[in-house]
């Protein structure tokens, strides 16, 4: 039935998955090029929230947006040269549980330079709104869609059909065949982890004005980005947008249609039930074992 | 040459040693305040004013001698906003620091609440600085806690004489599913049966970035007033999205949670015509002139301003008043029953919280004419309901 109401939750349900889903891609790109889940990202969203808001007061919206999502693509990169380059030839595992230190220093780190306070300020067209259908819609929520599904666009251009993308998924998928024909499975780690704090690094800038961002806002984010990225298959781009909209959607309409109190016990449960039916997520593809 | 210098040195250490044994010997005769509160972790933004309201009440203690004479000995901990963290600081609070009275519960009605036991087992006086009703009452079995907060059954009294008075009887409470606003909805489920309010609880997480499906779900219902209970950044965007799907003709409230400035600076022109109910600190300004906490909470606000270069909150007030209920209290002591008793003994002690009554019956201090309405206008908040 396509009511106000009904129209009101999926436009909601479309922002936040919007959100999810960006975050999750940066998961996908870090897991695809090190098979290490990365505990970061979410704190990366954060960071993107909150370097904008800081640059705010310099400059335009758009332009402390662009800037912080380039400081965050820098933190990314110096997070690998630091941290995860002299641990590359471990298991991942190991690179998952550095991941989760990088995440709580790099929380700490953003609380002792940029202080407790939530932080926000005005979207991309400031406080406008529009009707759609009945619908109060905010315009970030908009170019939340809007920048997601370009970002999307870009990036699958850019993973099929770009000479430096195609060379990133076979250092990726086959590293010493890859350093055979000359592709630097180190560039390649050192690049993945750039991209997935420019994903992060954006989707905090551009969510920051329409939910406020404060030095704890990260793990929750990225957790939900994680459950999204499972849902739709674990290393799988278009998985993660249909994983992030579709948990965006579930969690709203749940809140909308059923219940306020448990929105998020009652989405995780039916994300569960999902999984136990399909292990690999929804585009993912099951691990075979070639004895 | 080499000779002299080793004795020269071993007559430092001789000295230094001596010194120690001096401070441990003038040790007795301090009076030990132990507090546990949150200055790092999700409740630090409560934490630093928190103490900082101890710090300074404890500095007027000391600078005007002490009580009976004897200086207060600070032992500060951090909980880290963790209980486990907290019990572990109580713990030694009790058993090696060996403290007087406890002041402050972690700024976490969780913490506070874990913390009684502990208190009662070791029979030492707590007053704690947090909200939930639970964490005092019933004070029979919670005889050596006492609380400097609003209960917020006494909140519930004080919106339900505002709503009688401007005749609304449909409300939403629209609370976080974190300790606070699950407590605020048990209190409002005991309260409302028997007022003439018909009740709505619509709930969300403190995380959550989108109350759409809430405020939808009461913009199609017929409630005249939504009270939101949170003090996550979550209450920012109830105030945005309710002005956003045209819900500005209902009244719209925040508890005594989210009385913050910085809050009220985010949400920007969707603060305007939202109600918040508080304590009467933060219009101190505005209350009328015989009202008693208006000179003291003036004193205060300029000492504080002075000393941290910064205006103080309701949350600074709230430890304030706790350490010098604790002060007036200890000066019976010092044995820690004796404290106990001049305690429940306080009777219409003027704090910058509100005036203070303990009983046998109640060992939560303030009552419902403690309680305004406030609004923010022009960069402050303003009184809007007295009484």
């Amino acid at each position: 039935m396509l009511d106000a109401q009904f129209i009101q939750l999926l436009l909601a349900g479309l922002g936040t998955g919007g959100i999810y889903a960006m975050i999750a891609v940066g998961f996908n790109i870090i897991f695809k090029s090190t098979g290490a889940l990365n505990f970061a990202q979410g704190e990366w969203v954060m960071m993107g929230g909150l370097f904008a808001a800081v640059a705010v007061s310099e400059m335009p919206v758009w332009q402390a947006c662009l800037l912080a999502t380039a400081a965050v693509t820098l933190v990314g990169w110096l997070s690998d040269r630091i941290v995860i380059r002299p641990l590359r030839n471990h298991a991942p595992l190991t690179l998952t549980l550095v991941s989760v230190g990088l995440a709580i220093a790099s929380k700490s780190l953003v609380m002792l330079t940029l202080g407790k306070n939530p932080q926000g300020y005005p979207g991309l067209s400031g406080a406008r709104k529009f009707e759609v259908l009945g619908a109060h819609v905010d315009a970030q929520t908009l170019w939340i869609l809007a920048i997601t599904v370009v970002l999307m666009l870009l990036t699958h251009v850019f993973f099929a059909h770009t000479r430096y993308g195609t060379a990133l998924r076979a250092a990726c998928a086959n590293p010493e065949a890859a350093a055979l024909v000359g592709i630097s499975h180190r560039g390649a780690i050192a690049a993945s982890f750039a991209l997935a704090a420019l994903y992060g690094g954006l989707a905090g800038a551009i969510i920051t004005p329409m939910t406020l961002m404060s030095y704890d806002s990260g793990a929750m984010l990225g957790f939900k980005a994680f459950s999204a990225a499972m849902l739709g298959g674990l290393g799988n781009l278009y998985g993660a947008l249909l994983g992030g909209l579709l948990l965006g959607v579930l969690e709203t309409s749940i809140g909308g249609y059923l219940t306020t109190q448990f929105k998020d016990g009652v989405a995780f449960l039916v994300l569960l039930l999902i999984l136990t039916v399909r292990p690999q997520g929804i585009l993912g593809r099951p691990d075979v074992v070639k004895v | 040459m080499i000779k002299q210098t080793s004795m020269f040195k071993f007559l430092r250490h001789a000295l230094a040693a001596s010194l120690v044994l001096c401070a441990a010997s003038a040790h007795g005769e301090t009076i030990k305040l132990g507090t546990i509160l949150s200055t790092t972790g999700p409740a630090a933004f409560l934490g630093e004013d928190m103490k900082d309201g101890m710090r300074i009440a404890i500095d007027e203690i000391n600078a005007g001698g002490g009580i009976n004479g004897k200086q207060i000995d600070w032992v500060f901990y951090d909980a880290e906003s963790q209980t486990a963290k907290a019990l572990a600081a109580t713990r030694r609070l009790l058993s090696q620091d060996k403290v007087d009275i406890l002041v402050g519960g972690g700024n976490m009605s969780g913490i506070a609440q874990a913390m009684v036991p502990l208190a009662q087992q070791a029979r030492t006086p707590f007053i704690s600085t947090e909200g939930a009703a639970t964490i005092a009452s019933p004070a029979k079995e919670r005889e050596w806690v006492f609380k400097s907060t609003v209960d917020d059954s006494q909140v519930f009294a004080r919106l339900a004489d505002y709503f009688k008075k401007n005749g609304i009887t449909r409300i939403t409470l629209l609370h976080d599913t974190s300790g606070f606003g699950q407590a605020a909805a048990d209190a409002l489920r005991a309260f409302a049966p028997g007022q003439n309010l018909q009740v709505n609880y619509e709930a969300f997480a403190p995380s959550d970035t989108d109350l759409t499906p809430q405020l939808t779900r009461i913009r199609a219902s017929d409630t005249q007033a939504i009270v939101c209970w949170t003090v996550t950044p979550a209450g920012v965007i109830f105030m945005r999205q309710a002005k956003q799907l045209g819900l500005g003709d209902r009244k719209l409230i925040h508890s005594y949670g989210f009385v913050s400035q910085r809050y009220m600076e985010l949400a920007g022109a969707d603060a305007d015509d939202v109600l918040l109910v508080s304590v009467k600190f933060p219009v101190g300004a505005d209350l009328p002139d015989d009202d008693p906490l208006k000179a003291r909470i003036a004193a205060l606000t300029e000492k504080f301003q002075a000393k941290f270069k910064r205006a103080p909150n309701q949350f600074v007030a709230q430890t304030y008043d706790a350490v010098w209920l604790a002060a007036g209290a200890l000066a019976k002591g010092p044995e820690k029953d004796r404290v106990r008793a001049a305690l429940e003994g306080t009777r219409q002690y003027e704090g910058v919280g509100g005036v203070f009554n303990f009983s046998a019956d109640s060992h939560s201090g303030l009552a419902k004419s403690d309680i305004v309405l406030i609004n923010w206008k022009d960069g402050r908040f303003r009184l809007a309901d007295y009484r």
